[in-house]
């Protein structure tokens, strides 16, 4: 969609981002991304690379596949991975085929609710194209134009082989600071969030204020609002207002309104 | 297989009814839609038909009918009588059996939002399953699920720039 920097590092100079300063958080300082700054990211990055929590959001039939994956057949605790049970303490989440609109809608709650860096696998033909429901009026067919996705998993049902490799591969890039989508989500919000409107409706509208959050990560760019943030703000306030107004204190854990 | 005598017996007592087996411990009955109400009072009060395992609905359009197959078993006889109605498609309006068998309500409710088939006496028509759904009862065979679909959701770009370029230069994978 953009130009990805190769490094999660490389991030705009500070007097770029709009609300860098004085929300807060120090946004880091050019000066002190040094050649120490850039040797301990990269090191971050090795090391994350080897303990990745995976949230299975099992949807589909392809969920029947984890267990083997994760248990002694191929075991990928060998590799450093091991199934989480929410969101908020995930790196990956794992999306196992098929999601109808009202699933999408919780898996974007979800998502959003993950702590970055954090990574999306589509499994199976599903999550790609719809797979065998490509004329179904009430599943998604592409899931990267919800949430950003790193890698995809073709394949109806993809065997625990498959899943295995694309886990290498994913620590492999997050390793070399490849895997950067989730950024994406921040830098594009009005692209994905114009797709899920398109599907939910004008009134679409989730607890997390993304556009806060970017500015907080210093990962706001000039695809992070336009006219579908608009319809947000024209809700009555931001995001986070909003959707606290719709959903009451216990705003994730509670019944989603839908 | 042939149709148990008690079942015979109450089959008997209705008028306008045709029944005959479908598989082991399955009996198919056909009857007029006023004949339903009576039809599963008596075999639920004689027979033991208390459990209403689901009902169905085909939308037969070029006939101008709905179908609803109600499907009740017998705990008692260990068998599954399917009684099948004919309502016009058009205005589509039924009567609701929940006053018979309580969990007839969700089971319509499901038909009302999926087919647009209303019961009257249910209790509630109100949207179920479905959310953010406008269309008209998807399940209808007149809904071009397919031109919804076009006009939704964007297809994956099958011919890639990047695999137009390993095209040219002689890979791909057409074979
Ligand atoms: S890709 Fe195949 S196995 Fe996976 S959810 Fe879809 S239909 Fe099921």
């Amino acid at each position: 969609m953009t130009d990805k920097p190769l490094k999660s590092h490389v991030r705009p100079p500070q007097d770029t981002m709009p609300g860098g300063a004085g929300q807060g958080c120090p946004a880091p300082d050019a000066q002190t991304r040094s050649i120490w700054r850039r040797i301990m990211d990269d090191f971050a990055d090795h090391c994350r690379a080897r303990s990745l929590f995976v949230l299975h959001y099992c949807t589909g039939c392809g969920a029947i596949e984890l267990p083997p994956t994760i248990t002694s057949r191929f075991d990928m605790e060998r590799v450093g991975i091991t199934p989480m049970v929410t969101p908020r303490q995930a790196d990956i989440l794992l999306i196992t085929g098929y999601l109808s609109l009202k699933t999408l809608k919780r898996v974007i709650l979800s998502y959003e609710q993950m702590q970055g860096p954090k990574y999306v696998l589509g499994f199976g033909s599903c999550t790609i194209n719809g797979g065998m429901y490509w004329n179904s009026y009430a599943t998604m067919k592409r899931l990267d134009q919800y949430i950003p996705t790193d890698l995809f998993i073709a394949g109806c049902m993809p065997r625990p082989e498959a899943v295995q490799q694309v886990l290498l591969k994913l620590i492999e890039d997050i390793d070399a600071g490849r895997a950067n989508a989730w950024q994406d989500y921040y830098r594009n919000y009005d692209f994905y969030l114009g797709n899920q409107q398109r599907l939910f409706g004008a009134g679409w509208n989730t607890p997390t204020d993304v556009i806060g959050e970017a500015r907080h990560y210093g990962y706001y760019g000039p695809g992070t609002e336009g006219e579908h943030t608009r319809l947000l703000a024209e809700g009555g306030g931001s995001a986070a207002r909003l959707a606290h107004a719709e959903y009451p204190s216990t705003a994730l854990t509670g019944r989603i309104k839908s | 297989m042939s149709i148990p005598a008690r079942l015979n017996e109450v089959l008997n007592e209705l008028p306008a009814i045709q029944a005959r087996p479908a598989g082991a411990r399955r009996v198919r009955v056909d009857v007029a839609p006023q004949g339903l109400p009576a039809l599963l009072e008596l075999l639920k009060g004689r027979l033991g038909f208390i459990h209403l395992s689901a009902i169905s609905c085909v939308d037969w359009i070029e006939d101008g009918q709905f179908e609803l197959v109600y499907h009740v078993w017998s705990h008692e006889m260990k068998l599954l009588v399917s009684c099948h109605v004919r309502i016009a498609r058009e205005p589509g309006v039924y009567v609701s059996v929940h006053d018979i068998h309580e969990p007839a309500g969700f089971f319509e409710r499901d038909i009302h939002e999926m087919f647009g088939v209303h019961f009257d006496g249910a209790p509630s028509m109100e949207k179920f399953i479905l959310t953010s759904w406008e269309g008209p009862p998807p399940m209808r065979k007149d809904f071009n699920t397919r031109k919804h679909v076009e006009e939704t959701f964007e297809w994956v770009d099958y011919r890639p720039d990047w695999l137009k370029d390993i095209e040219r230069k002689g890979g791909g994978i057409e074979s």
